[in-house]
C-alpha cells in the first residue's frame, strides 16, 4: 500500500498500478500453468531440449515464437517479432515465458537481452 | 523469393522420390534453380537415381556440423538438365552412416532442426536457389517432422489403400495443423479406370479432400510404364510426351501458385 500512497490520490495512476500488476502477475500465471501442464504429462524425466517433439508439445502461440528462435539461433524480442508478425512485448512475454521453462537462455549485452538455445 | 517443398508421407512406397525427382528436373527444365535433398537418412535413394558415386560431403555431414552446406551439393545439370539448374544433397547410404544416424539423440536433432531451419536463408536468400525440394523418410521420425516444420510447403503422397489413408488423416490432424508449413496433397497410385472418367474422378477427389481437409493437388494415375522404369532414368526427361509428365508438370505449376 505505501506505494499506492505516494501516488497521492489520483484513481487513474492507482488504478494503473494495479493494472501492470495484474499483467505481471497473468504473465507468471501463464508460466506456472504451461509448467504444470508439462508436469501433468510425465514429462518430469525429459530433459529440456528444444526438439521438434517438444515443439509439438508447445501451445501454438509458444511454438512459433520458438520455431523462429531455432531459426535465427539467438535474436532479441524485437528481431523475433519482425519474423512473426506480432508485437514486439508480446514476443518479449513468450521469450520470457520459454526462459521460465527451461527452454531457452537469455543474456544481456548492454541494453539488449539475446534469447538463444543453449547447444 | 523461392520455396522450400517437403515430399513426405504417412506409408512408405507411396512415391516420395519418383515425384521429387521429376518435380525437380521439371522446374530445371523451366530455367529454375533447384536443389533435391535425399533426406530419408535411414534409406537413402538419390545416389542411384542421379548415379553420383564421387560424393565427397554428405547431408549427414552438413547436419553432424562437420561442412559447410555448399560442400554437400553435387552438380548434376551437365547430365540431366537443358536450361536451368540442378543440384542434388545426397544422404550417405553406407550402413555406418544409416546406424549412426538412427542412435542420435534429442540434442541432436535439435541442432538439426536450427540447421535445417537456416537453410531457408542460405539456399533462398544468399545462393538465390528458385526450389529446394525434399524427399523425407516416412512415418513420424525425427528427420522427416524436422524437415516438415523448415518448408515452406509440404506435400503429402498418399494412395487409396486403407491404412495409408486412415495414418494420413490422423498424421495431418496431429502434425501438420499445428504448424505454418502450407500442405496439399498428392494421391498416387491411383487405379486408371477409377480416374478415366471425369465423374469418378471428381468423386473421389471430393471424398479425399473432406476426409483430409486439405486440397488434392494432383490425382496421378498408376502408370505400368512409370513402374516398369523401375527408377532407372528420369522418366518427364526421356519421355516428355507421356501423361505422367504432363501431369508433373501441372503439379509444378500449382506449387508454383500455390
Amino acid at each position: 500500500m505505501s506505494a499506492y500512497r505516494s501516488l497521492g490520490r489520483n484513481p487513474t495512476q492507482i488504478l494503473q498500478k494495479i493494472k501492470e500488476s495484474l499483467d505481471r502477475l497473468n504473465e507468471k500465471m501463464d508460466v506456472m500453468i504451461e509448467i504444470q501442464k508439462n508436469n501433468q504429462k510425465g514429462s518430469q524425466d525429459i530433459p529440456d531440449v528444444l526438439d521438434v517433439m517438444t515443439l509439438l508439445s508447445l501451445p501454438d502461440h509458444l511454438r512459433k515464437t520458438a520455431v523462429t528462435i531455432s531459426r535465427l539461433d539467438q535474436a532479441t524480442a524485437e528481431e523475433v517479432a519482425e519474423q512473426t508478425k506480432r508485437a514486439r512485448a508480446v514476443e518479449s512475454g513468450y521469450l520470457n515465458q520459454l526462459v521460465m521453462m527451461g527452454y531457452l537462455k537469455k543474456e544481456r549485452r548492454g541494453r539488449k537481452a539475446y534469447f538463444y538455445i543453449e547447444k | 523469393m523461392g520455396k522450400i517443398v517437403a515430399f513426405h508421407s504417412y506409408k512408405g512406397g507411396t512415391g516420395k522420390t519418383l515425384l521429387s525427382v521429376n518435380l525437380a528436373t521439371t522446374y530445371a527444365g523451366r530455367g529454375r534453380k533447384v536443389c533435391l535433398f535425399d533426406l530419408d537418412f535411414r534409406a537413402p535413394s538419390l545416389q542411384t537415381t542421379f548415379k553420383t558415386d564421387d560424393a565427397e560431403y554428405w547431408l549427414n555431414d552438413y547436419l553432424n556440423g562437420v561442412c559447410d552446406v555448399k560442400k554437400v551439393l553435387n552438380h548434376v545439370s551437365q547430365k540431366h538438365m537443358r536450361k536451368g539448374e540442378l543440384s542434388v544433397g545426397l544422404a550417405n547410404p553406407s550402413t555406418e552412416a544409416i546406424r549412426d544416424i538412427s542412435g542420435k539423440d534429442r540434442k541432436w536433432e535439435m541442432k538439426a532442426l536450427g540447421r535445417l531451419l537456416a537453410l531457408k536463408d542460405s539456399f533462398l536468400n544468399e545462393m538465390e536457389f528458385d526450389y529446394l525440394i525434399w524427399d523425407t523418410s516416412p512415418g513420424l521420425q525425427y528427420s522427416s517432422i524436422n524437415a516438415i516444420v523448415s518448408a515452406d510447403v509440404a506435400l503429402v503422397v498418399t494412395t487409396i489403400d486403407a491404412s495409408d489413408i486412415e495414418g494420413t488423416h490422423r498424421m495431418i490432424h496431429e502434425l501438420y495443423d499445428l504448424f505454418d508449413s502450407k500442405t496439399g496433397i498428392l494421391m498416387n497410385k491411383v487405379p486408371v479406370e477409377i480416374v478415366s472418367s471425369q465423374t469418378g474422378k471428381r468423386k473421389l477427389r471430393k471424398q479425399f479432400e473432406t476426409i483430409h481437409g486439405l486440397p488434392i493437388l494432383e490425382m496421378v494415375p498408376c502408370f505400368c510404364d512409370v513402374l516398369r522404369a523401375g527408377g532407372t532414368y528420369i522418366f518427364t526427361e526421356e519421355k516428355p510426351e507421356h501423361p505422367f509428365t504432363k501431369i508433373v508438370g501441372r503439379i509444378a505449376t500449382k506449387i508454383e501458385r500455390f
